[in-house]
């Protein structure tokens, strides 16, 4: 077992750092307070090539593999400017069309999604539907040879900085099981029949979630993507490498609270020494770390798993439940090591809480992530 | 246009640095890391043999341990490759001893021009690139802040107090950078993948043909007799503003004698 990043890898993490570095945590303020994006950012990884990392060279990617996108996206992160939207286009939208696209989808779509030039939303909640895919009634009926496409979405990140949107469609329902049959579907946002409508959230960062409403959206039939009918089966390929970046967000979020707490316990002094002398704030400072760090062992377990394709699905999950609550933690303590300066704008810690408690609810929710582990990992029956 | 950048690889300044209490120096033991400084200069080499329509850039570099981390950073952005010495024997060199071993390897790859930082960051001493010059018998410029070359010649202008001088000088020929005369690139991940197979020849005192007693503790003639730390800095004055702070402000400028 050998746990030392390759020199390739600490590379990229150094690289990443630096250009993340120069935006730094008040850009991802400004550009939340603004409304605005981060577009900057977004465009100066994908010029380096470093949101396709994990993509085919022949189409533009990095021809490595989703441990090297779990380090874009945790040093993002860990530089204080999060970006959810890894998490969706390179991370589920591209991962599924290389996997499952034709030819000439792959040739069409990865490129620019490899280089950052376009983004894709993914879209599979619905109202009625969120951690039960099952129940998904959007639905895609055949017209001819193209489809048409009528329902709702909601809690859609990224619908306005994107170009398409791969949306989770009925096509079919299973006679013997009485369950939707899904496809996969790539939608164009300015397709006619397609509406968004912003979700107002409380948490202050630069992308926005949407309730999207589909009323007999035309598809030419090059818009299925992979088999019909397959698409929940294919959804889980592209839930793995999901779940790891979102693990990855919530390290990088716990790194950048613990180190704030860190270099401010050091300095700040109440009582004539630093306040980090104080065991009441050094030790709950201490266990965030073992924390984050074991979420980031778990990460690199599940990570190095899925590109050696080895079952990643137990590591995946316990990766992502363990960073949402080490960075939760970590965050919680870094605002309380601050004292009144935890809650001030200008330090940048409490405008991360609704990006870090998110992390509890998306893409998976606690809940489903610990069915999983008593089901799969404790062999306890399923209640659901 | 061949350009050969020297390179310092030193200490992660963001990390822990320690002294050897017993030399006064730096402890150069866990990773090196590319100097900031010296971005600059691989920035710059680049940008001058893409100008001149083609050319290879090469890295030269003295460190311990056969180092060559900070190498590969500079090989990602997209120098052609590197030369590394590295020695036992060297240990203790000071700058005119670094600049013995760098006139060596520069000997050896005859580049047009060589680029170095005006200083590095952690000995800032800033002799060495002059020194090597000398020992090189080539003209030298410092602290250029813009260069352009000719397949024959270089044109600098050099950083002054009052604005800059231009300067040409025949090739070939040492120059040095200052810290912002161009933006340095990020390496991109195909340059990174890319790094690891670029050619790292590694040299050793003798492969140079170095005398070892002219190298190293040896042949320094520079030593660090003691260290002190810095005095703290004294806490500044807060001038609170009640409609003359800037009479205050001047004041105090006018005492200490900046005014
Ligand atoms: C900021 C944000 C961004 C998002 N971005 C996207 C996106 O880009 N694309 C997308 O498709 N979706 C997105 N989502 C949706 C997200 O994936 C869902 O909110 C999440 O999966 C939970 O689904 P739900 O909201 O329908 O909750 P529900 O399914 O209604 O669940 C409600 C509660 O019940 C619990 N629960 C449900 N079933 C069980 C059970 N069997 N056992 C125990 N507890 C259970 C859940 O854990 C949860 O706590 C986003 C959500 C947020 C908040
Ligand atoms: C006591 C002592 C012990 C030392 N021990 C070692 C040792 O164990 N191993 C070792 O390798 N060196 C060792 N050195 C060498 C030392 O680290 C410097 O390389 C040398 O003294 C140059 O001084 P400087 O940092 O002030 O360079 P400056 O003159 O400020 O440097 C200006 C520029 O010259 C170039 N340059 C300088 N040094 C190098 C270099 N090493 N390689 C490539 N380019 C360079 C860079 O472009 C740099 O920015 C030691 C030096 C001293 C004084």
């Amino acid at each position: 077992m050998d746990f030392r990043p390759s020199p390739e890898q600490e590379m990229l993490k150094e690289a990443v750092a630096k250009i993340a570095g120069g935006f730094g945590h008040s850009y991802f303020q400004l550009k939340a307070r603004e409304g605005g994006k981060q577009d900057e950012l977004w465009h100066a990884l994908g010029d380096a090539g470093f949101l396709g990392v994990h993509l085919p060279e022949r189409y533009g990617g990095g021809g490595m593999g989703i441990a090297e996108l779990t380090i874009v996206c945790e040093e993002v992160a860990a530089a204080g400017c999060p970006l959810l939207l890894i998490l969706v286009s390179p991370a589920i939208c591209a991962t599924l069309i290389g996997k499952f696209g034709s030819e000439e989808q792959r040739q069409r779509w990865l490129p620019p999604l490899a280089s950052g030039e376009k983004r894709m939303a993914f879209a599979i909640t619905e109202p009625d539907a969120g951690s039960n895919s099952h129940r998904i009634s959007t639905t895609a009926t055949r017209d001819g040879d193209e489809w048409r496409l009528n329902g709702t979405k909601y809690y859609i990140s990224g619908v306005d900085e994107a170009e398409a949107v791969l949306v989770v469609a009925r096509t079919g329902t299973d006679e013997q099981t009485g369950r939707a049959k899904l496809s996969l579907f790539v939608v164009d946002t300015d397709s006619p029949g397609f509406v968004a409508t912003h979700i107002p959230v409380e948490i202050a960062a630069p992308e926005k979630q949407f309730t999207l409403f589909f009323d007999n959206l035309p598809l030419a039939h090059d818009r299925l993507l992979g088999t019909e009918g397959d698409g929940l089966h294919q959804v889980f390929a592209g839930l793995n490498p999901e779940r790891l970046m979102g693990a990855a967000v919530g390290c990088g979020i716990g790194r950048y609270a613990l180190d704030k707490a860190a270099a401010y316990a050091r300095e700040r002094s109440v009582w004539g020494r630093p306040i980090g002398t104080h065991q009441g704030l050094a030790h709950p400072l201490a266990e965030a770390k073992v924390e984050v760090e074991l979420a980031r062992l778990m990460l690199a377990k599940a990570a190095w798993s899925y590109d050696n394709d080895v079952d990643a699905g137990e590591a995946a999950n316990m990766a992502k439940y363990a960073a949402a609550e080490a960075a939760l933690h970590a965050l919680d303590q870094a605002m309380q090591t601050h004292g009144g300066n935890g809650l001030a704008s200008e330090y940048g810690l409490a405008d991360l809480w609704g990006t870090a408690r998110l992390l509890r609810t998306a893409p998976v929710s606690r809940e489903m992530i610990l069915n999983f582990v008593a089901q799969h990992s404790l062999h306890l029956p399923k209640s659901y | 246009m061949n350009v050969a950048v020297c390179v310092k690889q030193i200490p992660d300044p963001a990390g822990e640095l320690s002294l050897d209490p017993s030399t006064n120096t730096l402890v150069r033991e866990g990773k090196l890391i590319l100097d900031d400084s010296d971005s600059y200069g691989v920035e710059m080499a680049l940008q001058l043999a893409e100008s001149a329509g083609g050319g290879d850039v090469t890295l030269i570099s003295m460190a311990p341990n056969g180092e060559t981390s900070g190498l590969r950073t500079a090989l990602a952005m997209g120098a052609a490759g590197a030369v590394l010495v590295s020695d036992d024997a060297l240990a203790g060199s000071d700058a005119l001893g670094t600049a013995r071993v760098l006139a060596a390897v520069v000997q050896r790859i005859q580049p047009d021009l060589v680029l170095a930082a005006t200083e590095s960051t952690d000995g800032y001493t800033g002799t060495t690139p002059v020194q090597l010059a000398e020992l090189l018998g080539w003209p030298s410029v410092t602290f250029a802040k813009h260069v352009e070359v000719t397949p024959d010649s270089v044109a600098v202008r050099r950083q002054t107090e009052a604005g800059y001088d231009e300067v040409t000088s025949p090739l070939p020929a040492v120059v040095t950078v200052t810290a912002g005369v161009v933006e340095p690139r990020y390496p991109s991940f195909k340059g990174i993948m890319a790094a690891r197979s670029k050619p790292v020849e590694e040299l050793t005192v003798s492969d140079l043909g170095i005398d070892v007693s002219r190298v190293g503790w040896a042949g320094a003639r520079q030593e660090v007799v003691s260290v002190q730390a810095a005095e703290e800095r004294q806490s500044g004055e807060i001038v609170t503003d009640e409609g003359d702070a800037h009479e205050k402000i001047v004041g105090y400028l006018e005492r200490i004698k900046v005014l």
